[in-house]
């Protein structure tokens, strides 16, 4: 009897750690040269709806003498059971333990997974420091995503990040560390042999420097051989790259319980708030012909029920139209659907999703993301009012009975008038539900108000966030203002994104913090059930630090930022010049019209947008 | 109408065993949809709202028990010969869920939610207190010689109540290998009363002194129609 199967009937959900899905690659343990586990700082139905996962298991899987496996943040109830058994932490393919890999590697997809990271080295036996870690055989810790744009939080526990787009990258890492344990190279010598690979930073090699009242002043290399700034990498021809056409099925629903099938990477818009937007610009789309041949693969290989075209704004895919048509006209027969995850606020996204769902069950969203076209212009949110209107009059037209309006909160330069502005929005897009006859139980108009946080490297990365009380305050102005029938009121917990605002500007320093919050017993954060922020300010205290310094202070053009040593491509004078224009309420086009904006990411970067041709988005 | 015309139904005997069986009720239809889109086979689809694949099954298995010969029906849109639907389909299930037989159904008959009407269990775990062939053998003859046997069930609303279990247990045996105790039990199972095996165990324990150490592995090895045992589900 396996010690595992005593276990798993007394959790919830035990599919999450049962492994056995299809498509799952079991390698054989004895006869692979490099064991690479990856690892995602979440709960399992979370981890595997995450494309990268599937883009990076594929590709390290693809290789002889390679293997990777999975694991996933356990829920509480299975950490505590582990605990309780003394069960360490292990990957789903081989039921192996952690330690035994020579390689875990997190993907870091928001902040308030950090924690987790922390517990899975903790459940699997692994010290947390890297320092820690430099004798014993400890499998090498490294981190990749969006969040390893700002390294510094995690630099005390993380030995290399990969910075930019894994697949580009991870064939070359392997070549180094599977070389070098070969020779059994001691740790810094590996580290250092990695370090020098274009987009790795490993942090042991880089001194932080701090001026008397202990505030950040600089990053510095320490040794020869590694360079002052880490450029980030990423794939130059989409059609060419990896793709996974064997992903694994998961036999529990998970979050994106479908094929994801990504049609262009990057996004062209250049919203002001938005990390994304910088971080995987310039945008690459893909040809027609390779989305329909991964089509016909994804289909046949997973037996899914519907094909979702994913990327930052699948509306703006040049030849979005001809692409729908030709797997509509493929797959409708055979019951398979096709679906748009993130719609613009304009009429052509509507009639996108009419052409889609045939079958108007789900409610349409859009993101207007500020209340007035004031503010819409200081963010750069190219979305008209009227656009708007006619967006939501199309889509009660078209039949659908429910409208998602996504609002950030706590922007720049907003006024309680903005916030009247959503107000004034959600009642006229109720008015034009009722307008158009749809029955006043079914019609609903929800709105959902997340609160800004400044990111790395975008142009509101000097902005301070609203403070705490000032964020609760237009949480509650605007649910007095939208309590009406018809309407729904949606909002996160404000401290959770103060935490975020933290985290997403932090620097080494707060190693310290992170690590007392999970000695707390900080776990799952970005979970309503788990967060604890009074936890989080104790820990804040003990490490003898003020997240108010992070989150909602106003950081100087001049001034040294934690992650200035990490490269996007997108030049800062060009982001200081983004900020300046939104504070004059000027927008900046889009790059897919003649006039390039002067970013910077095609020639520091050596690469090109990549337009697939065929007709044009109308709305430009 | 032509003759020859039938609604082509496959029933299929499987297993469902090793990572597989923490698969729930719910996601096993979608694991089996997505098998048989693998397969290729042409699914017949429920009309409506929210079509789905027309598969159904004789009764939910509980997370984790190991089933060892399940049965469900699968509707084709197309009448295929048997062997052709049974070998694609068992080249696209993921590990642990294993085709063991297929035959197409000849006609009309009673669904296999009707048919079910019991099922064998078989648990396996170790003695918590040290115990005799003998010992196990007298415990389980003492717990079939209650007149009632009463276990706290939870309604939809989570009130709690009583629910006599002893009508519902047809047959119960054990044996003892080593230190491994094994207990077999043949329980009402279907529409018109169920019997949770887990159920039986917990009343077993708590009333025989016999202590299981952890926790229990438990098999359901076969489903049964009212009469005719040996043919298990197969229609006449």
């Amino acid at each position: 009897m396996d010690f595992l199967d005593q276990i798993l009937p007394l959790v919830k959900k035990p599919a999450r750690y049962a492994g056995g899905e299809w498509n799952a690659v079991r390698k054989d343990w004895g006869t692979v040269q490099y064991r690479a586990a990856f690892a995602f700082p979440d709960v399992y139905e979370v981890g595997m709806s995450h494309l990268g996962l599937q883009i990076l298991y594929d590709v390290v899987n693809r290789r002889p003498g390679v293997l990777m496996e999975r694991v996933f943040a356990p829920w509480p109830d299975m950490e505590e059971k582990m605990r309780e058994h003394s069960l360490p932490l292990f990957a789903l393919e081989s039921r192996r333990p952690l330690l035994e890999f020579d390689m875990v590697a997190f993907t870091l997809q928001y902040e308030m997974s950090f924690s987790n990271v922390l517990t899975m080295l903790d459940l699997g036996g692994i010290p947390r420091r890297s320092e820690d870690r430099g004798t014993g055989g400890y499998p090498l810790i490294i981190a990749g995503g969006p969040c390893a744009y700002n390294p510094e939080p995690l630099a005390d526990f993380i030995d290399l990040f990969v910075i930019g787009e894994g697949e580009e990258v991870i064939g070359e890492l392997l070549d180094v560390l599977v070389e070098m344990k070969g020779q059994g190279a001691p740790k810094r010598e590996l580290l250092l042999a990695a370090a020098r690979l274009p987009g790795i930073y490993a942090p042991a090699f880089y001194r932080v420097l701090y001026h008397a009242d202990g505030s950040f002043r600089g990053i510095v290399p320490t040794v020869d051989g590694v360079t002052p700034g880490i450029s980030k990498r990423a794939v130059k021809d989409l059609d060419r790259a990896p793709f996974p056409e064997k992903p694994i099925v998961p036999t529990t629903e998970v979050v994106h319980d479908r094929i994801m099938l990504e049609v262009f990477r990057g996004c062209t818009r250049g919203c002001r708030f938005c990390q994304a937007g910088i971080l995987y610009r310039p945008v690459r789309e893909k040809k027609p012909e390779t989305i329909l041949r991964q089509a016909a693969n994804l289909v046949k290989n997973t037996g899914y029920e519907e094909i979702s075209l994913t990327s930052l704004s699948t509306s703006d895919y040049t030849p979005v139209r001809e692409v729908i048509k030709s797997l509509l006209d493929k797959y409708a027969r055979q019951g398979l659907g096709v679906s748009l995850p993130s719609l613009r606020a304009d009429n052509f996204s509507v009639e996108l999703a009419k052409e889609v769902q045939r079958v108007r069950r789900s409610s349409l969203t859009f993101a207007p993301e500020a209340g007035t076209q004031r503010l819409r212009d200081v963010i750069n949110k190219g979305v008209g009012e009227t656009d708007l209107i006619e967006a939501a009059s199309a889509a009660f037209r078209e039949g659908w009975k429910a409208v998602k309006l996504y609002f950030m909160i706590g922007l720049p330069t907003e006024t309680d008038e903005d916030l009247d502005g959503i107000v004034r929005l959600a009642r006229a897009v109720l008015a034009l539900g009722r307008k158009a006859g749809v029955p006043r139980g079914r019609l609903r108009v929800t709105i959902s108000a997340s609160s800004f946080v400044p990111k790395a490297h975008t142009p509101f990365q000097w902005e301070p966030q609203a403070p705490l009380d000032e964020l609760r305050r237009k949480q509650g102005y605007l649910s007095e203002r939208l309590k009406e029938r018809g309407i729904v009121f949606n909002y996160h917990d404000a401290g959770v994104s103060f935490l975020e605002a933290a985290f997403a500007r932090g620097d080494r320093r707060l190693g310290a913090v992170l690590a007392r919050a999970v000695d707390l017993g900080c776990k799952f954060d970005g979970w309503s059930e788990y967060f604890q922020l009074d936890r989080w300010l104790e820990a804040f205290r003990l490490a003898g630090l003020n997240p108010e310094d992070y989150a909602n202070r106003r950081y100087a053009y001049d001034e040294p930022l934690p992650w200035g040593h990490i490269e996007t491509g997108v030049i800062k004078q060009y982001l200081a010049q983004e900020h300046q224009r939104a504070l004059a309420g000027l927008v900046t086009d889009d790059c897919r019209t003649t006039t390039c904006p002067g970013c910077g990411v095609c020639s520091c970067l050596e690469m090109e947008p990549k337009f697939a041709g065929g007709e044009p988005y109308p709305g430009l | 109408m032509r003759g020859v015309s039938r609604i082509p139904v496959y029933r299929m005997m499987y297993a469902k065993v090793g990572p597989a069986r923490y698969i729930s009720h719910l996601d096993l239809l979608r694991t089996f949809g997505r098998a048989a889109r693998r397969a290729g086979l042409p699914l017949a689809f429920t009309q409506g709202y929210n079509p789905h694949p027309k598969i159904t099954f004789a009764a939910p298995l509980g997370v984790g028990i190991s089933g060892e010969a399940e049965f469900a029906d699968l509707e084709l849109a197309e009448d295929l010969p048997v062997p052709d639907v049974a070998g694609a389909l068992a080249g696209a299930l993921p590990e642990g869920l294993r085709l063991l037989e297929v035959r197409q159904l000849k006609g009309p008959g009673p669904s296999l939610m009707a048919m079910v009407d019991r099922a064998a269990y078989r648990a396996e775990a170790r003695a918590g207190v040290p115990v005799t062939g003998e010992k196990l053998e007298q415990a389980i003859l003492s717990f079939l010689s209650r007149p009632e046997i009463l276990t706290e069930r939870k309604n939809k609303e989570g009130k709690k109540n009583l629910y006599d279990l002893r009508p519902g247990i047809f047959s119960m045996s054990g044996e003892l290998a080593d230190d491994i105790i094994k207990i077999e039990a043949e329980l009402k199972t279907g529409s018109t009363g169920n019997v949770r095996f887990e159920e039986v165990l917990g009343a077993f324990e708590k009333t025989s002194g016999i202590v299981l150490r952890g926790k229990c592995v438990l098999f359901r090895s076969g489903l049964y129609a009212a009469s005719e045992k040996e043919k298990m589900l197969w229609p006449g």
